[in-house]
């Protein structure tokens, strides 16, 4: 679905963030992308979104190369969605309001389906549809910026630390809905993410970045197993006596 | 006094033209443009070129409005590469360019000496009828273009303007095309001001470069945000109330017992001034954007 093949990129006239980075990711699954602060994982997924054109290497989606197109085209012709890292869920507008600003592209009917599919897998924001998204809490607002990403039925979603600034109770369930949408649609998420723990556990598979290249990768469910994975990003128990090589140069 | 109130009232609605334009691309589409003064100008310059050439009104508009979506599409275009300060900068120095080929280029615009003679839209009809017609056409073309502007900033497009304003990633990581988007708000725009133009030209009855001048632009700016920039309604009331005061100027002048020279300054403080006040203690201006409610469409 997804595929970065030594992608190379920066901003303006300074260095390269990303120093040659491969990912792949596939439908049904979701992959987190993980690292330390600067490594490059926002700027990696404003690059397979299309914010940041590499400098060298290609981006491909559905085994075609997407490096120069833009964000907007994406969107429409190759059903991507994504979901930016602040809050942009406008405070003055209803709850159905924001929703459907994801829908402009679509047939009246279409939208109204959609939408109201929607509301019956949201409850909560089901309730507050014709409220002003000022009444939302934290978690319920991320649920919104979800489900305006989703109306117009992406296949791949891009999500760009979708618990920042969240309790760990509303992280939880913003998590728990990104793994519904997955074993819903078998949608193709690519998902930065700082806390990595939460996202491990949600995730199939998981990309480590340090000083803008891919320092470990694998299937979440072993980095959250593996001992020095835990004691350098997730606050655990000392790592052995032989650290992996690369973990090694991530500390 | 009563001529003098209609020629007030008249040159109040082209401002609110004016005025309408900018809060469209400003207040609207977030669109930081200090050329403004040029579209009116396509529309001032299609009048005059076409009476030169002895082609007649409706020649004049459609030239005029030619002319502007050409210099809007122009501005669009500078605005993919640009930030929107830049941008700003940019429109403000494309409009110079013009104007100063607009004082140069004698052969097509009358150089500096501009083009006189331009015959009124309702010929010569006894004082005040023909002005009170113009007054008529100039109010119904406000209100015509209030209704367009109204339209399409309480549909999903205006919401998609204002998306585009306030979170222009979040509106391309939606779908929306930013660049058509601008492209298609500044060309509205252009036509809504070179209407104006047109209309001043055959008013005043002379075409020149110094009406444009970017203190212009500056004195439509302070329209809007005194107004209340965001809605359009504010853009009107703020037009028409600049140019009353402008208006009575003269007169404070005369029970101050001030000099003459003084008007133009005195009218230069009353835009920086009230451009400074309104900044300072009340940004939303007069009459302040409606956020949020229904959408149509």
């Amino acid at each position: 679905m997804i595929r970065v093949n030594n992608v190379r990129a920066g901003y303006g006239d300074g260095p390269d963030i990303l120093q040659g980075i491969d990912l792949t990711a596939s439908g049904g699954e979701i992959v987190t992308i993980l690292g330390p602060n600067g490594c490059g994982k926002s700027t990696l997924l404003k690059c397979i979104a299309g914010f940041v054109r590499p400098r060298g290497g290609a981006v491909e989606m559905e085994g075609r190369d997407v490096s120069a197109v833009a964000v907007h085209d994406k969107v429409k012709h190759h059903r991507m969605g994504f979901v930016p890292q602040t809050d942009n869920v406008f405070s003055t507008l209803t709850v159905a309001d924001n929703v459907l600003l994801g829908a402009r592209h679509l047939p009246v009917p279409e939208r109204n389906e959609r939408y109201a599919e929607l509301m019956a897998q949201y409850p909560s924001l089901a309730s507050k549809q014709e409220r002003k998204a000022s009444a939302l809490s934290g978690g319920e607002r991320q649920i919104l910026s979800l489900a305006r990403a989703l109306i117009s039925t992406p296949k791949v979603l891009l999500l760009d630390e979708p618990s920042a600034g969240l309790s760990p109770l509303m992280m939880h369930e913003v998590f728990a809905a990104i793994a519904a949408i997955r074993d819903r649609t078998g949608m193709c998420i690519v998902m930065v993410e700082q806390n990595a723990f939460e996202a491990l556990s949600v995730a199939d598979r998981a990309y480590v970045l340090s000083l803008g290249k891919v320092a470990i990768e694998g299937r979440a469910a072993d980095l959250l197993a593996d001992p020095a994975m835990r004691h350098l990003y997730l606050g655990g128990e000392p790592p052995p006596a032989e650290p992996h090589p690369r973990l090694a140069a991530v500390s | 006094m009563f001529e003098f109130l209609i020629h007030v009232s008249i040159m109040a609605c082209l401002y609110g033209l004016l005025s309408l334009s900018l809060n469209l691309q400003v207040g609207f589409a977030g669109l930081v443009n200090f050329g403004q003064v040029i579209l009116f100008g396509c529309g001032t310059y299609g009048a005059a070129i076409a009476f030169s050439h002895q082609l007649g009104p409706v020649a004049g508009i459609a030239l005029g409005i030619v002319f502007a979506v050409v210099v809007a599409a122009a501005f669009a275009r500078l605005g993919r590469n640009l930030g929107a300060d830049y941008w700003g900068i940019a429109t403000l120095a494309v409009a110079e360019v013009l104007r100063i080929l607009a004082n140069n280029e004698a052969w097509l615009t009358g150089g500096a000496q501009g083009v006189s003679g331009i015959p009124l839209l309702f010929g010569d009809k006894p004082r005040p009828m023909g002005p009170l017609m113009t007054l008529g056409l100039c109010v119904a073309l406000l209100i015509a273009a209030w209704w367009l502007c109204q339209r399409l900033t309480t549909s999903r497009y205006g919401l998609a303007l204002k998306l585009m304003r306030e979170e222009p990633q979040l509106a391309a990581s939606l779908g929306y095309d930013l660049a058509v988007l601008k492209t298609q708000t500044l060309m509205v725009a252009a036509v809504l001001a070179a209407a104006s133009g047109f209309v001043f030209a055959h008013y005043i009855t002379f075409v020149g470069p110094d009406q444009l001048v970017s203190s212009e632009t500056f004195l439509i700016w302070a329209m809007v945000i005194i107004g209340g920039s965001g809605n359009h309604l504010g853009a009107i009331v703020g037009a028409i109330l600049m140019q009353f005061l402008f208006a009575f100027v003269p007169f404070v002048k005369d029970a101050l017992g001030l000099p003459s020279e003084y008007v133009a300054a005195m009218r230069l403080t009353l835009v920086g001034g009230g451009l400074l006040v309104f900044l300072m203690w009340r940004t939303q201006g007069l009459i302040p954007e409606r956020i949020g409610g229904k959408q149509n469409g």
